[in-house]
C-alpha cells in the first residue's frame, strides 16, 4: 500500500521523529482519561459554547508527571497535539488561565505522510473564499508560489476548496468554528510563519542553512588537479615505501637484522642515499629529518644567514613547548630576532613585523605564526634551491652510502631472532639530543656583527658584546 | 464554472458537448465526495467517532469508487480517441487533471482513516480524544450521499465484523492505487501542457454567512485587533454624545429666548 507523492516536497520540511511522537502521542491519550486525564471546561464565545478547552495551568499540572512540566507542554503544542485558541500563533504553554484545546487525530503529526502542498493551498484557498483579503503577507507569497507550482491543477484546487467550504457550512456553527481552529492550528505548526516560536523546527533548519553556506564557500580545486598530484606523490615516494619496494640493506621486522634503523639513526654521520634523495624531494622534507636540517645548518652557516633557520627553530619550539615556559620563549625570541638592532636580526616585511609585534603584547603559541610562515618561504625560496646546489650538499651525498642487501640463510635468520635486543631506551636517546642541543648553542651562533666585531677586535680578549648596532 | 462548455452550435459537436458535459458533472460530483470524506475523516478518533460515522464513511468510500470507475471509463475512452478535437481533448485534460488529484487526495485520506481506526478502536471510548466537536458529521454525510443511501439501516456491527471491515477498506485502497496506477500508463497527459481556466483566487461565495462566521470567530483574532476596535468605539461615543450636547444646549437657548 503506497501514497503517491507525485509532487516533491520543494521545501526542506522538518519531519519530527518517530520515537517522539509516539511518546507524544501516549502522554495526550492518557490525558483524556475522565478520571485522571486533564479537567475540560467550555469556551464560552458570543454566540454559543465550545467545550473540551484546557486552560494552560492545567496543561503544566498535568505535565508535571514528566520532568520539565513546561517545556514538555510546549513540546506537545509545537509539534501539533495542542493548540492554543487565543494567540493562535504562537505554540508555547502560558500557565495562566489561557485556554487550549486537544487536536483532532486526524491532524497528527505523522512521518507516514508527508504534509502535501496541495492541501495547503486548497487551506489558503478556502480562507479566501471565506474572506477575502484576510491572507497574511507570508500566506500570500506562498500563494503565489503554489499557483506558479501547481498552476495545472488550480481549478481543481478552487472547486475542492470551494466543495470543502460548502460542506463545513452544513455543519453546526460550533462545530464549524473548532474545524476551522484545528485546521488552522495544523498549518500554523506545518507551515510556519517566518520567526514564529517552533522550538525544534528553526534550529534544525538554521544550522542545516549553515552548513550549506559553508560547503559553497569552500574552496574547489578540480579533480585532474588532485589526482595529479596524488599521482605525482606516489610515484615520487614510490621507491622509498619500505612496503613498496625493497628495504635496504634488510627490514628489520623481516629478518630481525636492525643494521637498517642503525644506518638510519636521527643524528647519524653518514646518511643513506635514500635519505639524502628524500631531502630533494621537498624543502618541508629536508626540514623535518634532523640529519638533513643539520646538514642545512651547515649551509646557512657558511652563508652567514643562520639566523633564519634558528628563528624558525625558536617558533617551532614556542608552538610545541610547555605553557610555562612561552612567556619568556616569546622574549627571547623578540630581543634575539626581532627586536631593533636585535644581534640576529631576520629581515622581514614591515606588515609581519608590525602584526607579530602587536600580537607580543598578548603572547600565546602561535603569536609568531605569521613570521614563521614568512621565513619559511623565504628559506624555501631563496636557500633551499642554493642549498641544493652547493658544495655542502654534493659532499654529503658523496659520502652517503648504500648499503647492500642482506642475503640471509635460514639458520642466520633463527640466530638474529635469537640475537634481538631491545633498543635504546627513549630516556638516554632524549638525553644525548639535549646534550646536543646544549653543544650546539655552546658554539657561538654566528652573525654579522660579531663576526666584524671580532674581526675589529682582534686580539682583545672581550667576549662577543651583543651590542646594538644602529641598523637604519 | 471554471470549466467552459462548449457550445458551438455544430450537429456533430452535440454528441461531445454531452459527453462533455457528463464528465464534467461526474468529476463535479466526485470532488464533493472527497471533500465531505475529508470532513468526515477529521472526526475519526475524537469524541464523535461512532458507529455511525464509521458507517457514513463507509457509505461514501463505495460512492466515490463507483464514481471514480465511470470517470475513469469515460475519460480513458475519450482521451484514447485520436480523432478528438483539440479543444476537447484540453477540457478532457482538464477534467482528467482534476479527477486524479481527487483520486490522490481521496487515498491518502483513506489510508489516514485506515491506520486511525487501527488506533482509536471504538471499543474503548475513554481514550477518545476530547477535540470541542458536539455534531456528527451526518448532515456532510447527507450532502454527499444521495436520499436513497441515507435510508439505510445504521448496522450494529458486533466486534467480530470489525475486522471484515478492514479488509474491504484494505482492498478499496489497493483498488484506487491500481486504478491510478493504470491510469497513468493508459492515458498520457502532459501536466506542464494543461492550463487552468479559472481564476487565482475564487470568489467568496455569499457574503452574510462569511459576515457571521467572522463574528463568530471574533473571540479568537489577535488581541492585537481589540485596542483599535475600542478605540474607535470609544471616538463614536464621544461624537455622539458631543451632538447630543449641543443639542440640549441648542434646545435650551431656543427655550430661554423665545
Amino acid at each position: 500500500m503506497t501514497i503517491r507523492n507525485v509532487l516533491r516536497d520543494h521545501g526542506q520540511r522538518y519531519r519530527p521523529r518517530m520515537a517522539c511522537l509516539k511518546k507524544a502521542e501516549k502522554v495526550v491519550l492518557e490525558m483524556q482519561d475522565p478520571t485522571t486525564g486533564v479537567k475540560l471546561q467550555p469556551q464560552r464565545l458570543v454566540i454559543t459554547t465550545i467545550p473540551h478547552a484546557i486552560t494552560g495551568e492545567d496543561i503544566v499540572q498535568i505535565c508535571l508527571f514528566y520532568s520539565e512540566a513546561r517545556s514538555f507542554g510546549s513540546m506537545l503544542v509545537a509539534l501539533g497535539y495542542i493548540y492554543p485558541i487565543q494567540d493562535h500563533k504562537r505554540l508555547v504553554v502560558k500557565p495562566d488561565a489561557s485556554l487550549y484545546r486537544f487536536q483532532t487525530p486526524y491532524f497528527w503529526p505523522t512521518q507516514q505522510w508527508p504534509v502535501e502542498d496541495t492541501d495547503y493551498a486548497i487551506y489558503l484557498a478556502k480562507r479566501n473564499i471565506r474572506k477575502k483579503g484576510i491572507l497574511e503577507l507570508h500566506e500570500q507569497e506562498q500563494y503565489n508560489h503554489l499557483h506558479k507550482w501547481m498552476n495545472h491543477k488550480w481549478d481543481f484546487i478552487v472547486m475542492q476548496a470551494k466543495e470543502q467550504y460548502r460542506a463545513a457550512k452544513e455543519r453546526k456553527k460550533p462545530d464549524r468554528v473548532v474545524f476551522d481552529c484545528q485546521e488552522r492550528a495544523y498549518w500554523v505548526v506545518h507551515r510556519p510563519p517566518v520567526r514564529t516560536h517552533t522550538c525544534m523546527f528553526l534550529s534544525l533548519q538554521k544550522t542545516f542553512m549553515i552548513f550549506i553556506q559553508q560547503s559553497i564557500m569552500r574552496p574547489r580545486v578540480k579533480s585532474s588537479v588532485s589526482i595529479g598530484a596524488l599521482v605525482k606523490y606516489c610515484a615520487t615516494y614510490k621507491g622509498h615505501d619500505p612496503f613498496l619496494s625493497k628495504c635496504l640493506p634488510s627490514n628489520p621486522w623481516l629478518t630481525d637484522d636492525v643494521t637498517y634503523w642503525a644506518l638510519n639513526m636521527p643524528n647519524v654521520e653518514i646518511p643513506t642515499k635514500m635519505r639524502v634523495e628524500r631531502w630533494t624531494f621537498s624543502f618541508g622534507e629536508l626540514l623535518s629529518d634532523p640529519r638533513g636540517r643539520d646538514d642545512f645548518r651547515l649551509f646557512l652557516k657558511k652563508e652567514f644567514s643562520g639566523e633564519n633557520l634558528a628563528f624558525w627553530e625558536g617558533c617551532e619550539d614556542l608552538k610545541w613547548g610547555t605553557a610555562a615556559t612561552m612567556k619568556e620563549k616569546a622574549e627571547q625570541i623578540y630581543k634575539t630576532f626581532l627586536a631593533r638592532g636585535a644581534p640576529r636580526w631576520i629581515n622581514i616585511d614591515g606588515k609581519t613585523m608590525e602584526i607579530t609585534v602587536k600580537g607580543l603584547k598578548h603572547p600565546h603559541r602561535y603569536v609568531l605564526d605569521a613570521a614563521q610562515t614568512h621565513i619559511y618561504m623565504l628559506m624555501k625560496k631563496d636557500s633551499y634551491g642554493r642549498y641544493l646546489k652547493s658544495p655542502v650538499f654534493k659532499e654529503t651525498t658523496k659520502k652517503a652510502v648504500c648499503p647492500e642487501e642482506h642475503k640471509f640463510s635460514d639458520s642466520q635468520l633463527e640466530q638474529n631472532a635469537r640475537n634481538r635486543r631491545p633498543s635504546l631506551s627513549p630516556i638516554i636517546i632524549r638525553q644525548q639530543e639535549q646534550e646536543q642541543k646544549a653543544k650546539m648553542a655552546a658554539s657561538a651562533p654566528v652573525d654579522i656583527t660579531q663576526v666584524m666585531s671580532k674581526l675589529s677586535q682582534q686580539g682583545k680578549e672581550a667576549p662577543p658584546r651583543r651590542t646594538s648596532v644602529k641598523n637604519d | 464554472m471554471p470549466l467552459v462548455n462548449n457550445k458551438v452550435g455544430n450537429d456533430c459537436t452535440v454528441g461531445t458537448d454531452k459527453t462533455l458535459a457528463d464528465g464534467k458533472d461526474l468529476v463535479e460530483s466526485v470532488i464533493k465526495v472527497v471533500a465531505c470524506y475529508r470532513h468526515l475523516a477529521a472526526c475519526v478518533g475524537g469524541c464523535t467517532d461512532s458507529l455511525q460515522l464509521r458507517d457514513e464513511l463507509r457509505q461514501m468510500r463505495e460512492k466515490a469508487l463507483n464514481l471514480a470507475e465511470a470517470i475513469r471509463l469515460h475519460l480513458t475512452s475519450h482521451l484514447r480517441d485520436k480523432s478528438l478535437p483539440e479543444d476537447q481533448r484540453k477540457e478532457m485534460e482538464l477534467l482528467w487533471v482534476a479527477f486524479s488529484s481527487s483520486l490522490e487526495l481521496l487515498h491518502v485520506d483513506m489510508c489516514k482513516v485506515f491506520s486511525m481506526g487501527d488506533n482509536f478502536s471504538l471499543a474503548n471510548t475513554a481514550s477518545l480524544v476530547q477535540t470541542g466537536l458536539q455534531g456528527g458529521g451526518s448532515e456532510v454525510a447527507a450532502r454527499a450521499l444521495s436520499l436513497a443511501d441515507l435510508n439505510q439501516e445504521p448496522p450494529t456491527l458486533p466486534a467480530g465484523l470489525e475486522s471484515q471491515e478492514r479488509s474491504t477498506m484494505e482492498q478499496e485502497i489497493s483498488q484506487i492505487d491500481h486504478m491510478i496506477d493504470d491510469m497513468e500508463k493508459k492515458v498520457n497527459v502532459l501536466r506542464w501542457m494543461v492550463e487552468p481556466r479559472g481564476p487565482q483566487y475564487a470568489d467568496p461565495l455569499s457574503s452574510t454567512e462569511s459576515a457571521s462566521l467572522a463574528l463568530l470567530s471574533i473571540d479568537e483574532e489577535q488581541p492585537g485587533h481589540k485596542p483599535l476596535c475600542q478605540r474607535n468605539l470609544i471616538f463614536v461615543l464621544l461624537l455622539l454624545f458631543a451632538v447630543v450636547l449641543v443639542a440640549a444646549t441648542l434646545s435650551v437657548c431656543l427655550v430661554l429666548f423665545s
